[in-house]
């Protein structure tokens, strides 16, 4: 075989890349259903869903086999009705203003789940009418290197150790929490709710709290509050949406923008709110409404704001959420994770 | 002219139950380089011959009478090659390899040798040679720089529906016949393993279509008798990415007729 060169292997490659779209879009142009073909991965915002979070997955596992009919299954909570038809109004509403644009909202199923019960999925996807055309049945195998593969923005799971591993690997991600009641959710209008510290930004400040109190974080984040802080992983996600959330803004859609960010953080907006401000000023990155509880509990406000989603990296919090009817998704990183309610976790000792 | 040699150092399997691969003896070694004593070095599709091997040791584990195995023949597809007939043989026999014989043809008859030898998949890294033998009705799949990153210790093959991967031929009625029939005994030889550490591993990419494409490729193996163990569905998203994840030994396609919707 004759030596490529770099730009020919390139070359290559993406003619044969243009020619699956091609054959792809061809496709789902001849489908009755009028269903639009998802959009190209290096421009979508992924998001990965596990099928856990999607079904109630019980009344799938294998214990029929086939050829017995499969079973519609309900999906757990709220969580992928509401939300999805939110999503897909922001790709209706995107789709009308942008008709060539590829930056829309996809959701990948991404499933352990070996592909005998593939077939039940699909069917259950048909019978709630999802908007999911992709999926990985991985059997298995990791998901990292699949989340990887489709450029996911964000992964959504009930596995902490898979939600754990893709946050290593650099892929924001949350571990699900769903309320025992239900709330009333937004159709049209997608609602997502950030903590600050350890999620939007590094765990930097939270280990001052930790570690040296209150007052020792508050002189700190006074002294330093023209230094941005590190960032969190959920920082890109966040990112994500306030690059969709231009395109309205560049329409004049502001007013009317089907996405809205909300940062819900336990410090103080005297104390300690400017440096959150200022940090994410200087990455380019707006949120729609920050709300400093000094301390006070999440769970009532975010009632309130009814969020589809609420990322926080403390259990205490995520409980909290819960308790109160919101979907709670708990980002495992930074210091928190050592600490409930204050306290520095016994960890057992690691046998070597 | 064609020779068949058999490889004394390998018990012969039974001809009625086996499943015969044959593999282009320029993918098993590398014919420019020689290690020394006349030894080749290791070509690209020695992890998947080492992962067929694989299969064939835990088959036998389960049940040391199992005749469901697979049967490997290397085979010679030019002249030059041909010539090289007793470096081949030493170097198969240096390696240990499987290999139950050796088929010595070339370009003009190799296709032949497939035939006379019950051939059920031919494996080669040249897309003509796949190419012309698909044609002759017998089920043939490309290696190529997956091959030789993949697991020695788990054979993964990947069912491939709809994607563009030849197409100026579209698969004979004699093709499709021979993919359904290597895809049952293959789906026959994963059941004698549970889920989880099977030697053999069975997935299912559709690259093109959505959910209900996907679907209906499950439908359509499970009827062949093939319990898939990872379906990944694209609608568009680019392979690459996912091929190099998946790692596959090789892909067979030409199991879906192109009426399927």
């Amino acid at each position: 075989m004759s030596e490529m060169k770099p730009s020919d292997v390139a070359t290559v490659e993406d003619s044969s890349q243009e020619k699956d779209w091609a054959a792809a879009k061809a496709f789902f142009d001849n489908l009755k259903s009028n269903k639009p073909i998802p959009p190209k991965p290096q421009f979508a915002v992924s998001i990965a869903v596990s099928s856990r979070t999607v079904f109630n997955m019980v009344r799938l596992e294998v214990a029929a086999p086939p050829p017995h009919p499969p079973l519609p299954t309900p999906p757990v909570n709220n969580f992928p009705l509401e939300s999805e038809l939110a999503l897909m109004n922001v790709n209706s509403r995107l789709r009308e203003l942008y008709p060539d644009s590829e930056e829309l909202f996809d959701v990948i199923l991404m499933t352990n789940n070996p592909a005998q019960v593939g077939v039940r999925l699909i069917n259950s996807i048909n019978h709630y009418d999802l908007t999911i055309e992709r999926f990985c049945m991985t059997g298995g195998q990791s998901p990292i290197g699949y989340l990887e593969a489709y450029m996911t923005n964000l992964y959504l799971s009930k596995d902490s150790d898979k939600v754990t591993e893709a946050i290593e690997a650099g892929i924001a991600a949350a571990t699900m929490f769903m309320p025992e009641k239900e709330m009333e959710l937004s159709d049209t209008q997608l609602r997502v709710a950030f903590d600050g510290d350890a999620v939007l930004f590094s765990d930097e400040s939270e280990i001052i709290v930790k570690k040296h109190g209150l007052d020792t974080f508050f002189e700190h984040e006074k002294r330093y509050e023209n230094q941005p802080l590190a960032q969190g992983p959920l920082k890109c996600f966040l990112e994500a949406l306030g690059k969709l959330q231009r395109k309205f803004y560049s329409k004049n859609e502001r007013l009317n923008c089907p996405i809205r960010t909300f940062l819900v953080t336990a410090r103080s907006a005297a104390s300690s709110g400017a440096r959150v401000l200022k940090t994410l000023r200087s990455w380019g990155l707006e949120i729609d409404e920050a709300l400093f509880l000094a301390g006070a509990p999440k769970g009532p406000l975010l009632q309130k704001i009814r969020p589809h989603i609420f990322f926080d990296d403390q259990m205490f919090h995520i409980e909290g959420a819960k308790d109160l009817g919101t979907i709670a998704a708990h980002v495992p990183y930074g210091i928190g994770q050592k600490y409930h309610k204050g306290k520095l976790i016994e960890q057992p000792a690691k046998n070597e | 002219m064609v020779s068949t040699v058999q490889n004394t150092d390998v018990k012969q399997k039974e001809s009625d139950h086996a499943v015969v691969v044959a593999v282009a003896s320029r993918a098993v070694f590398e014919p420019e380089a020689q290690g020394g004593d006349n030894v080749y070095a290791e070509g690209v599709a020695f992890p998947l011959l080492q992962a067929l091997q694989k299969v064939n040791e835990r088959l036998l584990e389960e049940n040391s009478a199992e005749s469901l195995l697979f049967d490997i023949v290397l085979i010679t597809t030019d002249s030059q090659q041909q010539q090289q007939s007793s470096h081949l043989i030493s170097s198969t026999k240096h390696y240990g390899l499987e290999v139950s014989r050796f088929c010595f043809s070339t370009e003009e008859d190799f296709i032949e040798s497939l035939l006379q030898n019950n051939v059920q998949l031919f494996l080669s890294t040249d897309r003509n040679e796949v190419s012309q033998t698909s044609q002759k009705g017998v089920l043939s799949a490309l290696l190529d720089e997956y091959t030789t990153s993949c697991p020695s210790e788990q054979l993964r093959v990947l069912f491939c529906r709809d994607a563009v991967i030849r197409p100026d031929t579209n698969p004979t009625p004699a093709s499709r016949q021979a993919a359904q029939s290597f895809s049952a005994q293959l789906g026959k030889m994963r059941q004698r393993f549970g889920m989880s550490d099977s030697p053999l591993s069975i997935a299912l990419m559709t690259s093109c279509g959505g959910r209900d494409s996907c679907g209906g490729a499950l439908r359509t193996l499970r009827s062949l008798g093939i319990s898939v163990d990872e379906a990944y569905c694209l609608a568009g998203s680019p392979r690459g990415p996912i091929l190099s994840v998946l790692r596959p030994h090789f892909v067979l396609s030409d199991c879906f007729s192109g009426l399927e919707d």
